[in-house]
């Protein structure tokens, strides 16, 4: 297993009206993330906050290319991004437990939090395709060049860890800071992860390693 | 943090204790018990809310230290709005503790001032003083920061230091109005209310009229003679006598006081002292040794001289004589007056509040609830009393979010 300090590259915000970010996402341009009871757009270049969506947005956030996932209470809502209408609505597999959220390959991924899981679920029907075991808390998760990364956050630690996703085996570890903790996971296709803070309403860009 | 413990948050904090519950009413896991927890406290239910917080504290992991430690000091802050005012101070410090630690220093400042608020309601200022010394309020938020300023001003009001009162409370005010925590707003308006209304009677001359705190603290810098019915002492200019553990020397004092320039018949002052009815030869010799005593205690103050039908005081500098009493005297005044702020309290806080037995705190309470001046509920160990009319549990439950980093 590799296992170094994460790199924070940039911070950005807290962004007005922000106490606490729930998930992260990215569509191609701009990072998303839910901040509770809505979803909110910002420029990584420049860092400037851009629209939001008012919808319910308790925990993890993606993007399939044309819609939203939104988990809220223990639902997850595909939203258009357009008009920011729930279009439809399954059951999240964790009953509410669930936290990261992240689209691949035509199906959905769902981290349940103090489970420490991570299930694949269809996204028409959510039902459960396959689940894997962490060995801490789940927050975020994302997929990026067939690799699965997830968040962890356990008192006060977190870190980014890359794991089999077929055996849910630890291959990479990135510590986060001390204090630092995650919430939320995104990677923008490159090279660098977007992780939402618990404390203080900011989104960090880790470098991810080659 | 997950799905749902987000959405009962966010409900919690928007004031819907409901809605919160909703969501994880039927779950076991840490998070959830402690947000039920809060729940239930805020809804009323103290004894089901530290059930609840109790089991959370014990769910979390050990490593999950900052959540443990917020489930300890919301259950100490219940524990001091329902008055169980012996629940275990060195919980709450060592939860104090871990949140500095761990730089949540909002919590810890807000365990600092629940600490503040138990040491007020038992008396003990100066400690009370120190721990509120130890606390910044610039970077609190505007709930904790009214929270702050209020037990800045219950302990200037206490130690009669009017002006830091009224500045520390137009701080409150404004703090309070800027939370938009109405429970908050209501309880500075009561503490500033303590400041227009009399808080204590000055007699004099044989009359006697109000005085508000003010006038009070005015009165420490006058050069009189005062007998002061709430310290149990006599004092002129800075000299003090303290006769707390005097009571026959003190109900003489006062009596005589009361009298002065006249005199006070020995009939009189057998009866205040002693409660006799008639002063008989026994009574009459008990008094001579009394007064005796009492000369001893105020030689340096005033002396007493005896008359004809009795005994006068005769000041040495000081060139007036008052009393200073409470606002009411009754025999329970001291049990009324804890019981005016509105809060249900357990006879053994009020006990622990006023130094005496719990006992004697209870043949207090028995005639008071029988005139109806005072009314109990529930039973047993959970029984508490308050002042008719029951206007609701008037609190400023600002419970600590138990969430990791939350």
């Amino acid at each position: 297993m590799k296992h170094s300090p994460a790199e924070i590259l940039r911070e950005y915000g807290p962004f007005p009206g922000v106490e606490r970010i729930h998930g992260v996402s990215f569509d191609g341009e701009n990072v998303w993330f839910a901040s509770g009871d809505r979803l909110n757009a910002f420029d990584p270049q420049s860092g400037q906050p851009l629209r939001s969506i008012d919808v319910a947005a308790h925990a993890g956030t993606a993007y399939d290319g044309r819609y939203f996932y939104q988990l809220a209470d223990d639902r997850i809502q595909k939203i258009d991004p357009d008009t920011g209408a729930v279009l439809s609505t399954i059951p999240a597999p964790g009953g509410g437990r669930d936290s990261g959220l992240t689209w691949a390959e035509g199906t959905l991924w769902v981290g349940q939090y103090r489970e420490r899981k991570i299930h694949q679920i269809d996204p028409e029907t959510g039902k459960i395709l396959r689940s894997i075991e962490s060995s801490r808390f789940v927050t975020g998760v994302t997929w990026v060049d067939g690799e699965l990364w997830h968040g962890t956050w356990e008192g006060d630690e977190s870190d980014l860890r890359r794991v089999d996703p077929k055996t849910g085996k630890l291959l990479e570890r990135l510590d986060m800071p001390a204090g630092m903790t995650v919430s939320g996971l995104e990677s923008d296709g490159g090279d660098r992860l977007y992780c939402g803070s618990t404390s203080t309403g900011v989104v960090r860009a880790v470098r991810r390693p080659k | 943090m997950d799905s749902l413990i987000t959405a009962a948050a966010l409900a919690l904090a928007a004031g819907d204790p409901l809605g919160a519950l909703d969501r994880v009413a039927l779950r076991e896991d840490a998070p959830a018990l402690a947000l039920r927890g809060i729940a239930m406290a805020q809804l009323g239910d103290f004894d089901r809310a530290k059930l609840l917080l109790r089991r959370a504290a014990r769910a979390f992991s050990p490593k999950e230290a900052v959540a443990r430690a917020r489930c300890v000091v919301a259950e100490a802050e219940i524990a001091l709005v329902s008055r169980d005012l012996g629940w275990p101070a060195k919980a709450l410090d060592a939860a104090r503790t871990t949140l500095e630690k761990h730089g949540d220093r909002l919590n810890a400042a807000h365990a600092g001032h629940l600490k503040v608020r138990r040491l007020l309601l038992i008396g003990r200022l100066d400690e009370a003083e120190h721990v509120l010394a130890g606390l910044d309020p610039t970077p609190l938020p505007p709930a904790a920061r009214a929270a702050h300023e209020l037990a800045v001003a219950g302990i200037a009001m206490r130690r009669l230091r009017t002006r830091p009162a009224r500045a520390a409370l137009e701080w409150a005010r404004n703090a309070a109005r800027q939370a938009g925590i109405p429970g908050l707003m209501a309880e500075v308006a009561t503490a500033s209310l303590a400041l227009e209304t009399p808080a204590a009677r000055l007699i004099t001359h044989g009359t006697e009229r109000p005085l508000l705190l003010e006038e009070v603290e005015a009165l420490q810098a006058s050069t009189a003679l005062v007998v002061d019915a709430f310290r149990y002492a006599v004092r002129a200019g800075d000299r003090t006598v303290s006769l707390a553990s005097r009571p026959v020397l003190f109900s003489l004092a006062r009596a005589l006081a009361e009298a002065w320039p006249g005199d006070v018949s020995r009939e009189e002052l057998v009866a205040r002292a002693f409660g006799g009815k008639h002063a008989d030869e026994s009574h009459r010799a008990r008094l001579r040794v009394e007064i005796g005593r009492l000369r001893v205690e105020l030689a340096a103050l005033a002396d007493i001289s005896a008359t004809k039908r009795g005994f006068t005081l005769a000041p040495r500098q000081a060139r007036a004589v008052m009393v200073l009493a409470r606002p009411i005297e009754e025999r329970h005044a001291a049990v009324l007056a804890l019981l005016a702020d509105g809060e249900a309290w357990s006879s053994s806080a009020l006990a622990l509040a006023l130094g005496t037995g719990q006992r004697s705190v209870q043949r207090a309470l028995e005639p008071l609830a029988e005139a109806g001046k005072v009314q109990s509920f529930g039973h047993g160990r959970a029984r508490r009393w308050m002042t008719p009319p029951v206007a609701g549990f008037t609190t400023t439950l600002l419970l600590p979010a138990p969430l990791p980093s939350s």
